[in-house]
């Protein structure tokens, strides 16, 4: 009996039993479906995470500074000594030549004195205080470890919008929830200068009104206010004009306050940091912190996967009850079969393929029915995303997930139906005759 | 359709017991036969006295537990499982009282499968499925599943099928117990061509007198023997052979 003739003939009895057949497909598709949305969703985030780390982005990234390393930065600094070094358009344009460097965004900081019209909870005016203002290149905040909260980013290049960190919340005495409540609030900044007043020195202000546009959580650089690099580049050069300003003020020498070094994927990040640090600046980066977010995903995974498995298996063993069943109804069917000559493998064969059918169909069927699926909870995520302000994400389907949901489902069923086929190979050939 | 060599039975002291909650079952008890290439013989007998196991042990489906049985010249004691389906294949063609189509294929499909089976080449099967169909009168019919055939109608296909391999020994188990009058005189007499247009041998196990005695030879099992039951005449007429014992006594032909 050839291959063709057996798949025939499985497919004619498939048919046959529409009832039972589509039953036991359904078990499969189910739980194929299930195996298939779940490693969908996973893989989906995942590979959200790793698009990140491989095609550059705030995962991959690596501050350096000015100053001499922090020891007290143990795990993420790199440690090496060595005399503060300023950071300025040559160290810049070294960085940025190095061969695993997809980007460098320079960063500015200038020490402001903020008035706010702002009260705390109970009702108490808040004080003046100093505080940092941090400066990037607005047009490649998508590079930067920078997430919109509430409200939006300062425009590229605005000089009188800013927007603050949760650490102006506290401040407050706010939570993260109430971020909207600042959103459009104005306050004014100065910016101070150390003149030389006829032997005596004194301080006067540069004061700028400005609008709070929007809530953020940053880690381009410690400071409370996030603004245009061109506002704190004005800022600092109102301080840098006054005397005696490094002393005074403690005014950074360093143009640049810091780098934010983009490398070309995660794999790099290691060793564009012992670049940079040849060079002679300090560095950091959250290598461990990546490290353990792949591996708790990697766990996500596993653990989503084993439920999937442990649905088909549950599928595998209602086709092999099914078929068990199916070998008992057809006993004078299988003794027919033999008696025109059929071999014990020929039956085998049938059987078996009878059970591979079930998990092909229904593996086809299981991994369309999860993407529906996992594109349906995909776009509740989306909501969710977007509700947050926070890029959506896009499902993939991976073509292992694909050929693995229907691959897997027929080999599972192949496995389930052995017994059955077995079992029905070994029937006597009597079966077909009734008693004598 | 041609012609092909009838098988000759030959049958020495088989015993066959079954096992039951009453006890152990006696069916054949020492039971001698011969049957010679390209006879008829009918076996009658009541219900339980053994003609469809002696059936199966003929054609392959059952082994002997005790005793031989050659056929064709062939002892099937001696075959492995795998043996035993090709002499099925190759020699047998098996008509059941129950038909034994297959409901999920079509007549048509139910005769290829049996040459499908030998390994016959597709175009070869088809012209083959299309001369059985016309020689059982159902050309028109290739197309309709068992389901949708009368019972004469499932019965020629199943003689169809039963012819597909082109048989030396065509074994025929109460072939008519499910027809009607017109369907039975249609079966029995397609039955009964078999040995003079295919040459093969046919043993056509019955209860109905009518039948049999339309056989060469009727022998009938009792007590777990077949005891001869054709008068000398005939069986000398048809074997060709010499005069046995009158009728009643163990067949030997």
């Amino acid at each position: 009996m050839t291959w063709r003739d057996v798949i025939r003939l499985a497919a004619r009895t498939v048919r046959r039993r529409p009832g039972r057949a589509v039953l036991t497909v359904l078990a499969v598709t189910l739980a194929a479906a299930l195996l298939t949305a779940l490693l969908t969703i996973s893989t989906t985030a995942e590979t959200r995470v790793l698009e990140q780390l491989s095609s550059g982005g705030p995962l991959a990234g690596i501050k350096v500074a000015a100053a001499a390393p922090d020891p007290g930065q143990v795990d993420q600094d790199n440690a090496a000594p060595g005399a503060a070094k300023a950071l300025d358009d040559t160290a810049l344009t070294q960085i940025s030549d190095l061969p695993d460097v997809r980007d460098v965004v320079p960063i500015v900081s200038s020490k402001v004195y903020v008035i706010t019209p702002a009260r705390d909870r109970d009702n108490h005016r808040i004080g003046p205080f100093f505080e940092d203002l941090v400066g990037v290149d607005l047009t490649k905040v998508s590079q930067l470890p920078i997430t919109p909260v509430a409200g939006r980013l300062p425009s590229p290049g605005a000089t009188s919008e800013i927007a603050v960190t949760q650490g102006y919340l506290e401040r407050l005495g706010l939570q993260r929830v109430d971020a909207p409540q600042v959103v459009g609030t104005p306050l004014q900044m100065a910016t101070p200068q150390v003149v030389d007043d006829g032997g005596q020195f004194r301080i006067r202000g540069r004061w700028v009104k400005v609008t709070i546009v929007g809530v953020v959580a940053q880690e381009a650089g410690d400071g409370q206010f996030l603004a245009s690099s061109e506002m704190v580049q004005q800022a600092r050069d109102w301080a840098r004009a006054g005397v005696n300003q490094s002393r005074d003020l403690q005014l950074s020498t360093s143009p640049y306050t810091g780098l934010f070094v983009v490398a070309r994927g995660i794999d790099n990040v290691s060793k564009v940091r012992a670049q940079i640090t040849a060079i002679g600046y300090s560095t950091s980066a959250p290598e461990n912190l990546i490290a353990s977010v792949r591996r708790y995903l990697h766990v996500v995974e596993i653990v989503l996967s084993s439920v999937g498995i442990i649905a088909l298996v549950v599928a595998a063993l209602g086709i092999s009850n099914a078929m068990l069943a199916a070998v008992r109804e057809r006993r004078r069917e299988i003794g027919v079969l033999k008696a025109i000559g059929a071999r014990d493998r020929d039956v085998y064969r049938v059987f078996l393929l009878e059970a591979g059918t079930l998990g092909f169909v229904g593996g086809v069927l299981g991994t369309i029915f999860g993407w529906a699926i996992a594109e349906v909870v995909g776009r509740v995520v989306n909501g969710y995303l977007a509700a947050q302000r926070l890029v959506g994400v896009k499902l993939t389907l991976p073509w292992p997930v694909v050929v693995g949901g229907i691959v897997g489902s027929t080999l599972l069923a192949l496995l389930a139906g052995t017994l059955p086929a077995v079992r029905a190979a070994r029937l006597p050939a009597r079966e077909a005759v009734g008693g004598g | 359709m041609a012609a092909v060599a009838g098988a000759s039975v030959e049958i020495r002291d088989l015993h066959h017991r079954f096992a039951s909650r009453a006890g152990v079952v006696t069916v054949l008890d020492g039971l001698d036969l011969d049957v010679t290439a390209g006879g008829y013989v009918a076996l009658v007998g009541a219900s339980g006295a053994g003609k469809s196991t002696l059936l199966s042990v003929i054609g392959g489906l059952e082994p002997a537990q005790s005793g031989s049985v050659v056929i064709g010249g062939q002892d099937l004691g001696g075959l492995s499982r795998t043996d035993l389906a090709t002499f099925r294949r190759e020699t047998v063609g098996f008509v059941f009282q129950h038909f034994g189509l297959l409901e999920a294929l079509t007549a048509a499909e139910n005769i290829e499968l049996a040459c499908s089976l030998a390994r016959v080449a597709p175009a070869a099967r088809r012209a083959k499925v299309r001369e059985l169909l016309e020689a059982v009168d159902l050309a028109d019919r290739a197309r309709h599943r068992p389901v949708q055939l009368s019972g004469g109608e499932r019965q020629r296909v199943a003689i169809a099928r039963a012819l597909a391999n082109g048989p030396s020994l065509v074994l025929a188990d109460e072939p008519t117990g499910n027809l009607d009058d017109a369907s039975t005189a249609r079966v029995v007499a397609l039955l009964e061509s078999l040995p003079a247009e295919h040459g093969c041998t046919l043993v056509l196990g019955t209860h109905d007198l009518a039948i049999a005695e339309r056989a060469s030879r009727r022998l009938r099992l009792r007590g777990g023997r077949a005891v001869e039951e054709t008068a000398p005449a005939a069986v000398n007429a048809i074997a060709g052979a010499a005069p046995t014992g009158p009728p009643g006594q163990q067949a030997r032909r």
